[in-house]
């Protein structure tokens, strides 16, 4: 069973992308979204096996794989708990997002290649979660990154799109290195990369002292942290975060699918899975906590500048894996699973409700030309509302609330129950981030579905009214949107651009005549079942995640439950309880009282504290920090191997040389070969005279 | 000595030698009509003659002629090349008006000669057999005699081997005058008791007369020029069935004859081998004659064979035999497709620029040829490759490291120009108005040979590996 | 003494008339040479005890095959000074080669000492005084040799061929011999008996 879940997606892939346009788009996309949807209807009984305490781990194996020695492990799919609950996230999402790009991808012309590169991301997804051994894990883990290189560049021929794949790619190496190290450094101190025998010598290796880079170094903290690395890498944790806005160039169904539910939740998931290594090593939990922690206040800060409704989205996903992150770090991985869970339902609907309107308003993704799409794509709104209020955990405490409500105030109040060294730290900036969180929510709510139509002055809008308001190619007119990428404007985006004033008077009701459309079904059904999902799944599950009664079971040890912790959650006193609800509440009074009534506000706060608005304007200027620490250094070393090493050296006495040689030697052979009789007789001669001498000499 | 046994055993040679007799009084009695008929016959008989040599084995004429596996091995191997070479020649001479009953004739005594070279055990046999495969090789490449190209070609060549000759004669009368005996077994166990320098001496004008046999450097200058103004037929043949006698002779004279003193020879072996590898990959780059370049090709496949022959081991001598198998294969389909190639009127067309863009109007030439030419370069997974695999192997398996690593080496240098025709067909648009395709002989000949190089012929290993290697341990 | 002096004698001229074979201007010359150094080859022969093959030299090396080269060479009209331009340019450097070739093989050989080569032994069964040259020759060429003897024969037969192929070509306009004709013809076909009158036995 476990093998049909995993191995249907990469036939479906395989099928899908070999034969690509030969057996057309929709076998493509029924095979692939079929595979997906037999595999998700798979996984969830297994997961509610576990639910029901029914089912206990198991390891199925496939194939011997390396027999070296002492490096030795097979192809194996290990399934428990924490698999499970991984399965059906993946499969779930994967399947709705596969049914919504029938919708949001019909007009272009590569459909199979998108599907086959969904389903093999799928595949990857799935062998990462269900590995038995490091290695097996590393092969899904750039599996994944693979995919999702070939998602973000899948409209290649904008040079933004394969810019903002590189970087993905490139960024995601930087932490890949550091896992590999990881790896590298397990199979050194264990003798193994088989997961569970790791996790059961781990506790003997606390307190050991190893030498890395000409250091001694305790030898738990080294490893943790350097696997933490990679996690922080495909997490888009501060530091390596930089790709994952840039990754919005990719189609919509693919920020949902990769950049939100479920790839970039992989380092929390390994976190979780070698939880137990990382009990071993309160450092490198303390880094966990503050990587995470600050992570989550880091990206909120820019999330309420940005423009862009899928930066903004982007941004609240770096966010919120912050939260897991230090979760994770202050011991409560249940609650970082848990928000891995719920959060993986509500910003998946947040993405493809966010592509419906994108789909709606013609691919302008720009927010500032949104505006009163309420009544226009009654559907999209609601289930974009349901994900706000699930992202940002409206809820009564004691009584219930929407997904977020659960997930994210439990990971608040474990921080500030648990008694880790960074726990105050993680919980205040836990509770900050809720702030902002709830402002750009619902910032982006309010602008989008709120106030006046404001279309008229988008070029995309433009060119829908002038382009006859018929099928203009849905990929081309994706692949102008680069060109047509409007600039950081200078004030906040809450208001109307200047330049466009005029042009908006002259049709007063702002629309400019154009009118968005509802998406079709197989966009909105996802967005009805993820809604589903947002609302309830909190409700219904965090019995079963968190509860310190009953999800020690449930866990059956497939990750470190601190069940003393959990207790502790719920001892917290009241206001700590109210705080994260308080938070929200301020924060969505902020945002109403900015984009609904007062709308000239936000444009002079932006010019009241213009230094801090460029600061997040700029994403606190780490592209321009980066670009001057490596990127510059890097070109510049590199231009100097290049020319100077390379083509300088080796390929000047290498290929280029030897190349040369034989094109003189060529020359020199053919002039030889005079055709003279004479000189032909007297090079036999020659080397006969040659061969005598060289016997006798010899 | 008894006669009887010994008719038996030379019966492939008695066969042509009689039949080529009757062909030839047909031939004057019906003049050029009966062309056709007689290279039907002739085929008929080099297949009558392939059987007898299987049926028979065992010495011949006290120690002058073996019947051996080896010689098995190499009689029919050049059987079936000469069949093959009849089998493509007759659109070409008919299209330049000389069709004569001459050619088939002539073949068959070129192959009596070989015969007699790879089952040679006697100097005598030796130079004999050499002798009237020469013979009948200098008229054949001045066959076309209208040709000026052709007359010349025949002249250097028949120049050039007269003074090869020399050489080797006087290298035998040197091993003869330091051993007392022409009789291989015989030289073999006086060389066994130790060498006067006169014998190495003779060993290596002996070597030098063979290595012009089989165009090896720097005994190689006659070939381009040879194989160019050859016609096109005789070309193919020259290239395949003469280089596997000669070849196969140098190997039984180096085993047979002076396997008691291998470091005598091994060492010129090493290094004709290398320089024909890098000369035959180096001069061909600034060719622009198909057939000239292939000249060039056929001197570098010499230098790969010998490397397995300076192995001097049993699997030396088995990958020897081995890569000769697919050289032939190689080499005659790529003839077969360059004579498939024609200018507007039917001439043959063979320069390099003529190739170009022939993906375009014919694609299955085009694979064929690209087959070959991968195969040539010996890149995996196309047969070549093997061929290179089993002479380095044996080469590493005796010590000889270096050699293998330069070896394989030098072998990039001739990948350039084989891949450059690749480029050529299909990359370059087409400058000549191109005929293509010449009869259905030709092109299944083509198509046959390259399946056998293709993946496919890696089902053939089993087999050709153990013909080679009975052939190889009959020599040890 | 006699045969010594003889043997020098007979090896040196073969070596300076096969040297000025070589260097010899005009080409009728150098034949001469070359019938010069194969009579000396004869004398050699027989000093070696091999009469048959003395005789051979000078039937078939001077008898024919010299004289044939002596009318070719003649008989074609080939401008020598132009292929005296090639051997003068290569002239130096081939006897630069050919010396050292030389010097290696004196060396190599110890043919500076006095004394007799190392020579192998022959192996073949000696040669019995009694019997005649001429039979001994036969008898191995009709036994032992009888394969490669007719296998020569074959190189000749090649030869010919060759030679007709190359050359060979039909005459249009020419009226060659009917042989089957002329020996089919009886005399009653060709040959009237006539008695003729006297004045009338031409018909004008």
């Amino acid at each position: 069973m476990i093998q049909i879940i995993v191995f249907l997606p990469l036939l479906a892939a395989i099928v899908a992308g070999l034969a690509n346009r030969s057996i057309g788009n929709v076998p493509a996309k029924v095979l692939t979204t079929g595979a997906l949807f037999v595999s998700c209807a798979l996984s969830w009984p297994i997961f509610l096996a576990f639910m029901s305490g029914n089912e206990s781990a198991y390891v199925q194996p496939v194939m011997t794989w390396v027999r070296s020695g002492g490096f030795d492990f097979d192809w194996a799919l290990r399934v428990d708990t924490l698999t499970a609950v991984m399965l059906v996230v993946i499969t779930s999402v994967s399947a709705l997002v596969h049914l919504y790009s029938w919708g949001y991808m019909d007009e272009d012309p590569d459909q199979p290649r998108f599907f086959a590169y969904l389903s093999l991301f799928t595949f990857a997804m799935l062998m990462l979660v269900t590995a038995d051994n490091l290695v097996q894990m590393f092969f899904g883990w750039e599996g994944v990154g693979l995919a999702s290189y070939l998602l973000i560049g899948f409209w290649f021929r904008k040079p933004s799109a394969s810019a903002a794949a590189i970087k993905a790619f490139v960024v995601n190496r930087v932490g890949d290195l550091g896992f590999m190290l990881g790896i590298f450094g397990v199979f050194l101190v264990f003798g193994t990369v088989s997961i569970p025998e790791i996790l059961v010598a781990a506790p003997d290796q606390a307190g050991s002292s190893i030498g890395f880079l000409g250091l001694r170094v305790d030898t738990m903290s080294l490893l943790c942290i350097l696997l933490f690395i990679g996690a922080m890498g495909k997490s888009a944790q501060l530091g390596l975060h930089t790709w994952l806005p840039d990754a919005m160039e990719g189609p919509t169904p693919v920020s949902a699918l990769i950049h939100a539910a479920t790839m970039v939740t992989a380092g929390v998931f390994m976190v979780c899975r070698l939880s137990p290594l990382f009990e071993t090593s309160q450092f490198a939990l303390n880094f966990v906590t503050i990587v995470g922690a600050t992570t989550a206040i880091f990206a909120a800060t820019i999330g309420l500048v940005q423009t862009d409704i899928k930066r903004v989205i982007a941004y609240s996903t770096c966010s919120q894996l912050g939260y897991m992150f230090f979760a994770a770090g202050v011991g409560a991985y249940g609650a970082a699973m848990f928000h891995l869970f719920t959060h993986a339902f509500f910003k998946a609907l947040l993405f493809l409700g966010a592509g419906s309107v994108i789909h709606a308003m013609h691919h302008e993704q720009d927010m500032r030309f949104y505006g009163g799409l309420r009544k226009q794509i009654p559907v999209t709104f609601w289930g974009m509302m349901a994900g706000t209020l699930a992202i940002t955990g409206v809820g009564i405490v004691g009584l219930g609330g929407f997904a977020g409500f659960y997930s994210k105030d439990a990971i608040i109040e474990v921080a500030f129950a648990a008694d880790a060294p960074y726990a105050g730290y993680a919980w205040f900036m836990g509770v900050s981030a809720a702030l902002l969180t709830s402002f750009y929510s619902w910032r982006l709510m309010f602008l989008t579905f709120w106030g006046k139509p404001r279309w008229a002055d988008s070029e995309h809008i433009q060119h829908a009214i002038h382009g006859h308001h018929n099928d203009v190619d849905h990929a081309t007119h994706a692949h102008e949107e680069a060109a047509a990428d409007n600039p950081p404007a200078q004030e906040d985006a809450g208001s109307a651009p200047h330049a466009h004033a005029a042009d908006a008077e002259q049709l007063p009701d702002g629309t400019g005549g154009y009118h968005p459309h509802e998406s079709p079904l197989s966009m909105l059904i996802p967005l009805i079942v993820l809604s589903v999902g947002a609302v309830f799944a909190g409700f219904v599950f965090h019995n079963f995640f968190v509860e310190p009664e009953t999800a020690g079971a449930f866990w059956q040890g497939s990750l470190a439950f601190n069940e003393p912790l959990m207790h502790a959650m719920h001892e917290v006193p009241t206001w700590v309880k109210w705080s994260s609800t308080a938070a929200m509440l301020l924060g969505l009074l902020v945002a109403a009282l900015m984009y609904l009534r007062e709308t000239d506000a936000p444009r002079q706060v932006a010019e009241n504290l213009s230094p801090l608005y460029k600061f997040l304007l700029n994403k606190w200027y780490f592209d321009e920090l980066y670009t001057l620490i490596f990127v510059r250094p890097a070109f510049w070393f590199g231009r100097i191997f290049w020319k100077g090493g390379d083509k300088g050296v080796i390929d000047r006495f290498g290929p280029d040389g030897v190349a040369n040689v034989v094109r003189s030697s060529s020359g020199l052979a053919v002039r030889f070969q005079s055709g003279y009789l004479y000189s032909y007789a007297l090079v036999m001669l020659l080397g006969l005279v040659g061969l005598v001498t060289w016997v006798m000499v010899r | 000595m008894d006669y009887g046994q010994s008719l038996l055993i030379t019966l492939p040679e008695i066969i042509l030698s009689i039949g080529g007799l009757v062909l030839l009084l047909v031939a004057a009695w019906s003049g050029a009509k009966a062309t056709r008929a007689v290279s039907i016959s002739a085929v008929a008989l080099l297949v009558a003659a392939g059987v007898a040599t299987l049926c028979y084995t065992g010495d011949a004429f006290g120690a002058l002629y073996s019947g051996d596996q080896f010689s098995d091995f190499g009689h029919v191997l050049i059987y079936i090349a000469a069949a093959i070479s009849l089998m493509i020649a007759p659109r070409f001479f008919q299209r330049a008006g000389l069709a004569r009953a001459e050619y088939p004739i002539l073949i068959l005594y070129a192959c009596v000669g070989m015969g007699m070279m790879v089952s040679a055990t006697d100097f005598l046999t030796l130079y004999i057999g050499l002798e009237l495969n020469s013979l009948a090789a200098y008229v054949l490449a001045s066959f076309l005699r209208t040709d000026e190209r052709s007359a010349e070609a025949g002249l250097k060549y028949f120049v050039l081997g007269a003074l090869a000759s020399g050489i080797l004669l006087f290298g035998m009368s040197l091993v003869y005058g330091f051993t007392g005996s022409t009789s291989f077994v015989a030289v073999l166990g006086s060389l066994g008791g130790g060498m006067e320098t006169g014998a190495l001496f003779g060993i290596v004008f002996v070597l030098a007369g063979l290595a012009f046999k089989i165009s090896a450097v720097p005994f190689h200058m006659w070939t381009p020029d040879v194989y160019e103004g050859a016609p096109t037929p005789v070309t193919a043949f020259f290239a395949s069935a003469p280089k596997v006698a000669a070849t196969a002779l140098t190997v039984r004279v180096a085993v047979d004859a002076f396997g008691t003193q291998t470091l005598a020879w091994q060492q010129i072996i090493i290094f004709i081998a290398l320089a024909s590898i890098i000369l035959g990959g180096v001069a061909a780059i600034g060719q622009t004659n198909l057939k000239r370049l292939l000249a060039y090709s056929s001197i570098n496949n010499i230098g790969f064979l010998l490397i397995g022959l300076a192995a001097g081991t049993q699997e030396g001598i088995s990958a020897v035999l081995v890569y000769l198998s697919i050289y032939v294969a190689m080499t005659l389909g790529s003839f077969a497709c360059i004579m498939q190639l024609r200018g507007p009127d039917g001439e043959p067309r063979e320069e390099l620029s003529d190739i170009a863009g022939l993906s375009q109007t014919n694609k299955g030439l085009a694979l064929a040829m690209a087959i070959f030419m991968f195969s040539l370069a010996g890149i995996p997974p196309l047969f070549g490759f093997w061929g290179k695999v089993v002479v380095f192997d044996a080469a590493i398996g005796a010590g000889l490291l270096p050699l293998a690593v330069i070896g394989i080496a030098a072998s990039v240098i001739g990948a350039f120009y084989y891949i450059k025709i690749v480029k050529l067909m299909y990359f370059d648009e087409s400058r000549t108005v191109l005929q293509t395709g010449d009869g259905k002989a030709l092109a299944w000949i083509g198509a046959i040979m390259a399946l056998l190089v293709s993946p496919l012929g890696y089902f053939s290993i089993p087999l050709l590996g153990g013909f080679a290697n009975n052939a190889a341990s009959a020599l040890f | 003494m006699i045969q010594t002096f003889a043997f020098y004698l007979f090896a040196t001229i073969v070596l300076l008339s096969g040297a000025f074979t070589i260097f010899a201007k005009n080409p009728v010359h150098s034949v001469l040479w070359l019938i010069l150094a194969f009579f000396n080859a004869a004398g050699l022969m027989v000093l070696a005890g091999a009469e048959f093959i003395a005789m051979l030299l000078v039937i078939v090396y001077v008898g024919a095959v010299a004289v044939l080269f002596l009318f070719v060479v003649m008989m074609l009209d080939i401008d020598f000074a132009e292929l005296r331009a090639g051997f003068a340019r290569y002239l130096f450097f081939g006897i630069v080669l050919a010396v050292f070739l030389a010097i290696e093989l004196v060396l190599g050989l110890e043919a500076f000492r006095a004394g007799a080569i190392k020579l192998g032994t022959a192996t073949s069964a000696p040669v019995d005084a009694a019997v005649p040259n001429l039979e001994a020759i036969g008898a191995l060429l009709y036994t032992k040799y009888v394969f490669l003897f007719e296998a020569a024969g074959l190189i000749l037969l090649v030869a010919m061929i060759g030679a007709i192929v190359l050359t060979h070509r039909k005459r249009s306009g020419t009226r060659p011999q009917n042989v089957a004709k002329q020996v089919r013809r009886r005399p009653q076909d060709a040959v009237r008996n006539l008695t003729p009158e006297i004045g009338q036995g031409v018909d004008l």
